[in-house]
Parts: structure tokens; C-alpha cells; sequence
């Protein structure tokens, strides 16, 4: 009796536990809801592809917010996603060498870096030689900031590949570079890209390393690459700021948007996850 | 006197006939030389001298550690994957020393099926025959792949079971089936010597048959090198035993003499039992 009550308490106050652990993710994702949805609703279609209201002149659209994230998180990819991919497949393979080694501290520590130190780097680098803020800055800090995610989730899906098929894929008379990049990468595709597709979840919702970047825009979709550029994370940290209760329900309109591509991004990536058997 | 010379010399003709002829019919094609390897400092395989005729098959058996499976992938330098794996000595591959081809070369000529089933799970059944002709560039077109995947599959004895469902995943196919297909993947590279270790190892009894009869047709047109860590396997499909023990070459022979008349001590306490 006494050790039937004992686990019950136990097993209750482990649930409460957990309830209490993931309560702040349901709080955000109703919030969000609560308040971006009706925005949403009422902006219609046009406040997908408009551009930003005046000062306390309805919701206008975030349109030029959105199609800057694409265009970040597609430039950012392509400049980060084939060296974090290279990288990670390098930290596997030769996991002993000095280059192996290096690789995987300085992966560590990109992993951990403060994202808006990111931002000043590209800014000292970038942004002041130019003159002036452009798209190339912003995604080159979301490469920065996305490729220790692919690389690490590269290298670990490499590793866990039984070295069993790797014998085997030597045993067909092949080149060490056919073995890694034609058989071992395929078979390791579903957690690269898991890795990738995670990296780009994560760049589509950064605003720090795009504070001293990518610079904002607002009014104009894409002006070139060299040229500032918006995007929704960004946008939703100026208007906050802002004092016009329009640009409040913009805000909170544009989070809405941003979670959808955000858990656009993320569910399938549950679901792929499950699928996955060696 | 003219005839007589004559006659002497066709004598002598059709000795060389002969003995050209003993030499090609017991043509060696594996041959190690005092062959040692080492995993670190540990002293794995000690001094093993091996002739491994053509179109035979080959057993070498010995209880479990005493280095068969690191004898055989010396054979083809798949050893080499090994970091810490040293090997000195050599080992010939039909008189030509595998040290100097190029080990991408010696892996085509000489194929390997191992005893963990491995086809690669993330490709069809079709694709895990065809890749190795395809990365090593060995066919010319899309209709000699499909040829030659085909054969290969024939050759395995798999054919009739999978030429319904060549793209689904190898993975949904029986342990016996992968294990096939892992005897076409490598069949299909066209090699002359096929390495194969434990291959039943994992497989259940009739699984098991079914592959020891496919060793037996294979033996016409390979050679072929079997571990086993059953003797019994190794009486039932091998023509020449090679007993292996602590990494040293106990005894070698043909099966018979082997099983029924073993030269060494140890072999005769191996067979009965009474170690390993
Ligand atoms: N990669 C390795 N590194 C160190 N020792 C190894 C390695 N592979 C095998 N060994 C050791 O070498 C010996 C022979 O192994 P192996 O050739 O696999 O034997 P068998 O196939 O006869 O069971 C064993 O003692 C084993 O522990
Ligand atoms: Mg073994």
C-alpha cells in the first residue's frame, strides 16, 4: 500500500515536472497565436506581400521582411552549407589528424560563439570596406552562425555509420573519395540533412548577426546583393521598438509568420527523423 | 642417326607439354610469403607461407581470434583500413605481388563477402549490384549495367527471387537474400578470387545450404577463400583445409587428408573438439 502511493506520488510529480519544463514553449507558441493570428486574418493575403504601414496607418504588409529571409537563408546556404558539409565529413574522417583536430575545437567553439560578435566580424570585415550594409553581409554571418550545426550533425552522422559497410564500399575496388562521397554520404544523407535543414531553421529566426549586417529594409523587396536587405527577425525587433500600436500588431503578425516557417521547417524533420533504419 | 635426333626431340616436346601443362592445371593463384601482421605491437598473423590454388575452395578454419579474418583481408589489403594494422611479408596474386598494384586494382580482382550481411541499406537492390560498376566506370552504357547486373545476380542465385522488385530497398530482402546480393555485388566487379568470411556465420540452416551450394557451382569459374570457424562447414564445401591457430599455419591439405589423416596433433584435437 505504502510503495503503491510512493510511486504514485512519484510518477505525478514527474509529470507535473515535465508539464512545467515545456509550459514556456506552449505559453510562447499560444501567445504568438493568440496575438499574431487575428493580424494575420485581418491583413489577408496583402499582408504577406505588401510592404511596411506609416506610423499608426493600419498593417500594410511584411512582404519585403519575407522574401529578405529567403533570400538570406538561401545565400547563406549556399555560401555555408558545402564548406560545413565538407567540414563535418573531414572531422570524421580523419578525426586524429592536426586538421581533424583543429576543425572539430573551432566547430566547437563556432557552436557556442556569441551570435552578435558574429555580426560585428562580418561588419569589420564586410560592411566597412563596402561603405554600407548588403544582403552578402547578412548571410554571410547566417553562414557563420549555421555551419557548426551542419558540420557537427555531418560528421556525427558519418561516424555512425557501421564501419562494416565502409569495408564493404572498399572492397568494391574504390577510391577513398568515392567511398566517402558516393556510398558513406548517401547512406548518411537523412542526418546531414536533418543537420542542414536545422541550420536553416535556426539562421531564419536570428537577429543578432543581422543587427550590423544585413542593415533592414522595409519598403523595397530586393535591391541586389550588394544592398541592404530586411528580414522578418529583424523587422520584428525594430517595430517593437517603435511607439505606434500598429507596428506592435505588425509585430506580432510577423512573429506568427515566422513561427509557421520556422515549424514549416521543423516538422518534417521530426517525422523524417522517425523514418531513419540501418 | 638423323631419325634417331629427331625422335629425341620429340620426346623431349612433349615433356615440356607436360609439364607446362601440370604447371597451368595447378596454377597458384594466392601464394603468401612468410607473411606477418601486426595490430600495434600484437603479433596476429606469424609467418604464414600459404599456395592457394586456382578454382578451388579454399577453407581456412581455426577457432575464433586466431587471426582468420585478418589473414584474409590481408589478401586484398583491406587490412590496410586498419590505422594500427602492419603487415610484412609478401602476397602474391597469380605470381604478381599485390604490393605492387595499385590496392584499388587488387580489391577489383579480388572480392570480398563478409560476415556481418552488409548491402548498403540506402540503396535498391538493383543499385547495390550496379555501383561498383558504375563508380569504377566498368560498363559503357545503361543496357550493359542492366546486363551486367542481371548476370550477376544469376550468378549469385538470386535472380528469379528479386527480378520482380529491383528497386525496393535491400534491406526488406531475407538475411540469406542480402547475403546473396553481397555475392553479387561483389561478382559483378568480375573478380578472379572471392574472399569470404564467416559468410554463414548469421544465416539460419537453410539459408546456410543455399549458399554452400552456390559456393560449390561458384568454384568452376573462381577461386574462392572461405572462413569458417566450423569444421564441418569446412569438410562440407572445401577441396584444400588450411587449419589456423594463435596466427600460426598449423597444417594444410587437401580436405580429405586433413579430416581423415591429420599430420599434426593439434589439428586431430581441433577436429575432435577438444580445443576451440
Ligand atoms: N583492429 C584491430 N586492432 C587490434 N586488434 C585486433 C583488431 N582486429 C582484430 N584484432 C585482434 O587480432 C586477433 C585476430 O582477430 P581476427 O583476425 O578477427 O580473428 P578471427 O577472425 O579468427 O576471429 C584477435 O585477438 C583480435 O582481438
Ligand atoms: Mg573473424
Amino acid at each position: 500500500m505504502n510503495r503503491l502511493v510512493k510511486e504514485k506520488v512519484f510518477l505525478i510529480s514527474i509529470t507535473v515536472l515535465s508539464l512545467l519544463a515545456i509550459l514556456p514553449l506552449f505559453h510562447i507558441l499560444f501567445s504568438v497565436t493568440v496575438n499574431g493570428l487575428p493580424v494575420l486574418v485581418k491583413g489577408g493575403f496583402g499582408f504577406l506581400t505588401g510592404t511596411l504601414a506609416s506610423p499608426g496607418d493600419g498593417l500594410g504588409g511584411i512582404g519585403v521582411a519575407i522574401v529578405g529571409t529567403f533570400v538570406l537563408v538561401f545565400l547563406s546556404s549556399l555560401i555555408g552549407l558545402p564548406i560545413a558539409v565538407v567540414a563535418g565529413i573531414y572531422a570524421a574522417e580523419y578525426p586524429n589528424s592536426a586538421i581533424g583536430r583543429l576543425t572539430k575545437t573551432l566547430l566547437q567553439i563556432m557552436l557556442e560563439f556569441p551570435t552578435i560578435l558574429v555580426g560585428l566580424f562580418v561588419m569589420q570585415i564586410i560592411v566597412v570596406p563596402m561603405g554600407n550594409y548588403s544582403a552578402l553581409a547578412g548571410a554571410l554571418a547566417l553562414a557563420i552562425v549555421m555551419m557548426p550545426y551542419v558540420a557537427v550533425s555531418t560528421e556525427e552522422a558519418m561516424k555512425e555509420i557501421p564501419f562494416t559497410y565502409r569495408e564493404a564500399a572498399f572492397s568494391l575496388g574504390l577510391t577513398r573519395f568515392k567511398v566517402v562521397f558516393r556510398v558513406l554520404m548517401g547512406m548518411a544523407r537523412k542526418g546531414v540533412l536533418t543537420g542542414i535543414l536545422i541550420g536553416m531553421a535556426k539562421v531564419a529566426g536570428e537577429t543578432a548577426p543581422l543587427l550590423f549586417s544585413a542593415g533592414g529594409a522595409s519598403r523595397v523587396y530586393f535591391m541586389g546583393i550588394d544592398k541592404p536587405i530586411g528580414a522578418i527577425p529583424l523587422l520584428i525587433y525594430n517595430l517593437v521598438q517603435q511607439p505606434y500600436k500598429n507596428y506592435h500588431q505588425i509585430a506580432w503578425g510577423a512573429a506568427f509568420v515566422l513561427m509557421l516557417i520556422f515549424l514549416a521547417i521543423f516538422i518534417p524533420i521530426r517525422l523524417k527523423i522517425k523514418e531513419v533504419k540501418i | 642417326m638423323r631419325a634417331r635426333k629427331s625422335k629425341d626431340r620429340g620426346a623431349k616436346k612433349i615433356e615440356t607439354a607436360i609439364e607446362t601443362a601440370i604447371e597451368t592445371a595447378i596454377e597458384t593463384a594466392i601464394e603468401t610469403i612468410n607473411l606477418n601482421v601486426y595490430y600495434n605491437s600484437n603479433h596476429v598473423i606469424k609467418s604464414v607461407s600459404l599456395q592457394i590454388p586456382e578454382n578451388v575452395v579454399f577453407a581456412i578454419m581455426g577457432p575464433s581470434g586466431c587471426g582468420k579474418s585478418t589473414l584474409l583481408r590481408a589478401f586484398n589489403r583491406l587490412i590496410e583500413l586498419q590505422e594500427n594494422a602492419r603487415v610484412e611479408g609478401d602476397i602474391k596474386l597469380y605470381g604478381r605481388s599485390v604490393f605492387e598494384m595499385n590496392p584499388i586494382e587488387v580489391r577489383r580482382q579480388i572480392g570480398t563477402v563478409f560476415q556481418q550481411v552488409n548491402p548498403f541499406p540506402h540503396l535498391s537492390i538493383y543499385e547495390n549490384v550496379a555501383m561498383g560498376l558504375k563508380l569504377n566506370k566498368l560498363v559503357k552504357s545503361k543496357d550493359e549495367l542492366n546486363r551486367t547486373v542481371e548476370w550477376a545476380l544469376k550468378k549469385a542465385a538470386l535472380w528469379d527471387e528479386v527480378k520482380d522488385r529491383l528497386n525496393d530497398f535491400a534491406s526488406n530482402l531475407s538475411g540469406g537474400q542480402q547475403q546473396r546480393l553481397c555475392i553479387a555485388r561483389a561478382l559483378a566487379l568480375k573478380p578472379e578470387v572471392l574472399l569470404m568470411d564467416e559468410p554463414t556465420a548469421n544465416l539460419d540452416p537453410i539459408a546456410t545450404e543455399k549458399i554452400e551450394d552456390l559456393i560449390y557451382e561458384l568454384k568452376k569459374e573462381y577461386t574462392i577463400i572461405i572462413v569458417t570457424h566450423s569444421p564441418s562447414q569446412a569438410a562440407r564445401v572445401a577441396d584444400f583445409v588450411a587449419f589456423l591457430y594463435l596466427g600460426k599455419l598449423i597444417e594444410v591439405g587437401p580436405v580429405e587428408k586433413i579430416f581423415e589423416n591429420p599430420a599434426e596433433n593439434l589439428t586431430e584435437k581441433y577436429l575432435t573438439g577438444r580445443i576451440g
